[in-house]
């Protein structure tokens, strides 16, 4: 019986180190998903999001500029292609769809809402964003900047 | 709140695998020792908070610290069972540490002119060194203690983080540190720094050596050639200095009866097994004698092997925790060493460029020399594996070096600064 219990007890200890090594990687390779988006060097090419608030203020971490290439979801998941952990920000919050020169966005059921231009997104509508458009996500707001239209 | 349990988070089982592997130890022993649950529930506590702190609050990267925290609590469970007394020093070193690992954070950023200190780098390292040489004892062999009220430590420590701080200052703008108002011929200028880096970095490594610490002299002299491979455009200085392992390993081998034991018993343990090659042989046997799943914690003899909880712990870990265990060890440092490279990759200023590559590749090369020396893959050397083995110096100045890595991996106090491109 002893015997038993003890090769369970090892099996499980061993298991939980596993596990937890596994959720470090898988993390860390959701962190490097989500810089590749975040870079800059083809701004000028593509779309992107312009963050105006001061970086300094808001207490996570938040990229300046996030470039639109493809499709993108924000929101405070891990999952999502833009990352920002803001508590008012929901799990799956707002839908960027990038279809060559239209950027059109998207709220999720967010709960406390997607503004653009002050304007809040009702559910399920889907607004075209133009140059200069600000989009304002929990406490984070943002300038659309598409270039060369 | 329930949605917070959840095997999806790491820090949920950095507290499992505390809680599992202390119940086990306060039921695995008839009369049940209450020291057991509380020294686990201590370690869970102070450990899992250090982790929350750092996620909630935003202070840069979180992975560092978890996997630090997953090391320590590896660490501290085998050195509470091979002796309680350690274990509960040990634990006092672990929430002392942390203190300071918080305190260098905040230090650090406060700071923010590390560059400009490259003298007083120099100047502290060398007062170290002298205060080791005259007031120094000797504990196994090495003179590198420093005993006041009872109370030992080991500055030598000190003086890794010390030596990456000058490398960093010295490569923020390569070869232009020392002189720079005195000479003005350039090409004479970038020659004389050139040999000043060199003497400022062999005394470093020769204070080691006479205090026969020859482990830590070894990780300082890789770290600044790796360090030179990087960040150093000039190749041949490179070269150079890589030249000197040929004559020193000679010199040391015939200079030091200490490393020629090393070497012998590295090369075959079992010609002298009952004095020469015991400690590896001993510490080969508990490798063996723990199988894929180890025998379990409390359940094997790891106190066969001599310094079992501060440079041997790698084999005792193998012994209780199984090659499973020990794998994950190495997994764990590989891991750490790769997102301190990453940290590294995405920083702007060159100074934090070079002191964060410098204290990775120290903490990532130190596990690679102990662990390798244990399992006898290269001549053992007595240094510890960091965050996990015994000793207050050591595991001190490992935190001092993870809260300065922490400070630099916070993107909001980036910078750009020092030469481009690196």
């Amino acid at each position: 019986m002893f015997e038993i219990i003890l090769l369970l007890v090892k099996v499980v200890f061993t298991l939980v180190i596993y596990l937890f090594i596994f959720g470090v990687i898988r993390l860390i390779y959701l962190d490097i998903k989500s810089m590749s988006i975040s870079k800059t060097d083809n701004v000028g090419f593509y779309p992107y999001l312009k963050l105006i608030n001061q970086r300094e203020m808001l207490d996570f971490k938040v990229e300046e500029n996030y470039t639109l290439r493809k499709s993108v979801i924000i929101g405070r998941n891990d999952k999502n292609d833009i990352v920002i952990k803001d508590p008012f920000i929901s799990g799956i919050h707002a839908y960027i769809m990038a279809e060559g020169e239209s950027v059109r966005i998207k709220d999720m059921g967010s709960k406390n809402g997607t503004f653009v231009n002050g304007v809040r997104l009702n559910e399920g509508e889907i607004i075209p964003l133009k140059d200069g458009d600000n989009i304002k996500i929990g406490h984070v707001k943002f300038l659309f900047v598409s270039i060369g239209k | 709140m329930l949605g917070a349990i959840t095997y999806r988070r790491p820090l949920n089982l950095i507290a499992a695998f505390n809680i599992i592997g202390y119940l086990f130890l306060f039921f695995s022993d008839e009369p049940y020792n209450w020291m057991t649950l509380a020294v686990g529930g201590a370690a869970t506590f102070i450990i899992c908070s250090a982790c929350l702190i750092i996620i909630k609050r935003n202070h840069g990267d979180e992975y560092l610290i978890l996997i630090v925290s997953m090391l320590l609590s590896v660490g501290l469970m085998m050195i509470y069972r091979l002796d309680e007394r350690l274990g509960l020093k040990q634990l006092v070193w672990i929430a002392v540490g942390l203190g300071l690992f918080f305190a260098f954070y905040h230090i650090y950023i406060k700071v923010d002119k590390w560059d400009r200190f490259a003298y007083v780098y120099i100047a502290l390292s060398a007062v170290l060194y002298l205060v080791t040489l005259v007031l120094g004892r000797n504990i196994n062999g090495a003179v590198n203690w420093i005993v006041i009220g009872g109370f030992s430590f080991q500055p030598s420590e000190l003086c890794k983080i010390l030596f990456v701080f000058f490398l960093a200052s010295y490569f923020k703008n390569p070869d232009n540190l020392f002189l720079e108002k005195y000479i003005q011929d350039k090409r004479l200028r970038v020659l004389l720094n050139k040999v000043l880096l060199m003497l400022v970095a062999y005394c470093n490594i020769g204070f080691l050596v006479l205090q026969r610490e020859l482990g830590t002299a070894l990780l300082l002299f890789l770290t600044f050639l790796l360090v030179l491979y990087v960040f150093s455009k000039d190749l041949k200085l490179f070269l150079l200095n890589s030249a000197f392992i040929v004559p020193g390993v000679i010199f040391g081998y015939f200079m030091f009866y200490h490393l020629r034991v090393r070497v012998d018993a590295w090369l075959n343990p079992w010609a002298d097994i009952t004095n020469k090659g015991y400690q590896i042989a001993q510490s080969l046997f508990a490798i063996a004698s723990g199988g894929f799943f180890g025998t379990g914690i409390g359940m094997g003899r790891p106190d066969m092997v001599p310094a079992v909880s501060t440079d041997f712990i790698f084999s005792a870990i193998c012994e209780e925790m199984g090659i499973f265990g020990g794998v994950a060890v190495v997994l764990l440092c590989m891991l750490f060493t790769y997102r301190g490279i990453k940290i590294v990759l995405g920083l702007k200023d060159r100074f934090k460029k070079i002191l964060g590559l410098g204290i990775v590749t120290m903490i990532g090369l130190q596990t690679f020399i102990i662990i390798g020396g244990v399992i006898k893959l290269i001549p053992l050397t007595g240094i510890t594996l960091p965050f996990v083995s015994y000793g207050g110096s050591s595991l001190i100045t490992s935190f001092i070096a993870l809260g300065i890595l922490q400070a630099i991996s916070n993107p909001k106090f980036d910078r750009a600064g020092g030469e481009a491109n690196g």
